[in-house]
């Protein structure tokens, strides 16, 4: 299934790519950085993860079951959720339903409207073109969603003395939080944006490079990493929506009063 | 940190309560504004229970100005008219500009324009401008947390003599002070772990 000039690459070739990583093993003892470990784990770690994410992509794309497709998805899902609520380390606890709802629904929402309306793909649940685009949906929407709450919450705090101000002068929640809000999601957004700015001139998207390589034609390839970049962006844009006003209100008690870091509890 | 504190205001009154750092000075104020997150005990203004008013609505009448005076980015102008863009407000039409005008005027902040930035005001004239802000809003009750703690001498008696006229006018104020004694308080309290004492109404 190889397309007609792509070159395979063997596994003598694979081994000689570590080569390099030898030379940087060589240089690392030599200026004394004391990398030599770190980077042996993380070449042998590129290795081992890899491989296991193309035999298990190659099976789950030679099965073709629908119910392999939903697991998977499932669980990229709420590894990706993980991830976003560790990166807001001043956020309310119980935050991760709100996150994975997010994260769930612009995944979900973004991916089948690519293979459904764009690539049209005749099975819904079509592995091998539903999984590497809600991978890329999520790993998106991830940065901008953990970018957008980890600002809303810092934003809060260092507001707190405006946001008591406000409060005492009869604002509700969103009224006292709206700043913070804007600025959040600005934050999550701006990533995004940049990088559509600058596709095409400063780099040439992830996705584009691998179908070249590949052998696909550069022209097919772009209309494809158009579709990605433009489904990508908008996931993340309303992923961040979602999840920063979704979980605002938990910096506030049911009677509007803003919660300091320290205070903030589990959300009810 | 607050036990059995009874406290009773009439309008007309400035009741100035006294005590040490740590007495629960502004806790009382802040659970009076109920913006005490847990607090216990019961509120009523004018005969109306509290738990039968919206919060955000019961701070528009039981007005708290913080001790961080807080004006926010933007002019004098937005900052005086950002109270009534409040939900809680709703329906309340906001003061023209000639009545802010005036208002500033009153103060002895003739030299501010309405359209300076409010980064450019001085400690006295933003603690002015926080003040007026809340005025302008006419709450029933206004409590204060050391409102003059960090002005200067001038900056202090303009805030003791807008407190005054708004007690005259029919509010009822609820000051925290520190350094200075208001000359114009009506109720003298003392707060001291957590426990009310005073009270007492010299009426002038």
């Amino acid at each position: 299934m190889t397309p007609e000039g792509a070159v395979v690459i063997g596994w003598p070739q694979l081994l000689l790519a570590a080569s390099f990583m030898l030379i940087t093993g060589a240089l690392s003892v030599a200026i004394g950085l004391g990398l030599v470990k770190d980077l042996a784990i993380a070449s042998v770690r590129t290795y081992v993860q890899l491989l296991a994410l193309g035999l298990v992509l190659r099976w789950v794309f030679s099965v073709r079951l629908w119910w392999v497709v939903v697991v998977l998805l499932g669980v990229m899902t709420v590894v990706a959720t993980r991830i976003v609520v560790k990166r807001a380390p001043d956020a309310p606890r119980g935050l991760f339903g709100s996150a994975l709802f997010s994260m769930a629904i612009t995944a979900i929402t973004v991916t089948f409207a690519v293979t459904a309306l764009i690539v049209r793909v005749p099975v819904w649940y079509e592995p091998r073109y539903v999984i590497p685009i809600a991978g890329m949906v999520l790993g998106n929407s991830m940065t901008g969603i953990a970018l957008a709450l980890e600002r809303l919450f810092s934003d809060l705090d260092a507001r707190s003395g405006e946001i008591l101000a406000l409060t005492a002068l009869g604002a509700d929640r969103w009224e006292a939080a709206r700043a913070s809000v804007r600025l959040a999601l600005r934050a999550g957004l701006i990533p995004t944006i940049n990088s559509m700015a600058a596709a095409g001139i400063v780099f040439i998207p992830g996705m584009m490079t691998g179908q070249v390589l590949a052998g696909a034609d550069p022209l097919e390839a772009t209309k494809y990493q158009i579709v990605v970049m433009l489904m990508v962006s908008a996931a993340t844009a309303i992923g961040s929506i979602l999840a920063v006003m979704l979980s605002y209100r938990r910096a506030f008690t049911a009677d509007g009063v803003f919660l300091e870091k320290g205070l903030r509890g589990p959300a009810s | 940190m607050l036990d059995g504190v009874d406290l009773d205001l009439a309008a007309g009154d400035i009741a100035e309560l006294r005590g040490p750092s740590g007495a629960g000075k502004t806790t009382l104020l802040l659970a009076i504004a109920r913006l005490l997150p847990g607090a216990g005990g019961s509120l009523t203004l004018a005969g109306e229970a509290a738990d039968s008013v919206d919060p955000a609505v019961w701070r528009t009448r039981v007005a708290l100005l913080p001790q961080r005076t807080a004006l926010f980015p933007g002019s004098v102008e937005e900052n005086l008219l950002l109270p009534f863009a409040l939900k809680a407000r709703d329906g309340v039409r906001p003061p023209s500009t000639e009545t802010l005008r005036t208002a500033l005027d009153d103060v002895g902040l003739a030299d501010v324009a309405l359209d300076r930035d409010t980064a450019r005001l001085s400690v006295g004239q933003a603690a002015r401008v926080a003040l007026l802000r809340v005025l302008l809003t006419a709450p029933r009750v206004l409590m204060l947390d050391e409102p003059d703690a960090s002005l200067d001498d001038a900056s202090a008696a303009a805030v003791a003599a807008m407190t005054a006229r708004f007690a005259e006018a029919g509010g009822a104020v609820l000051r925290v002070s520190h350094l200075r004694a208001d000359a114009a308080a009506t109720v003298r309290l003392h707060l001291e772990s957590g426990a009310l004492a005073g009270g007492d109404r010299d009426d002038a």
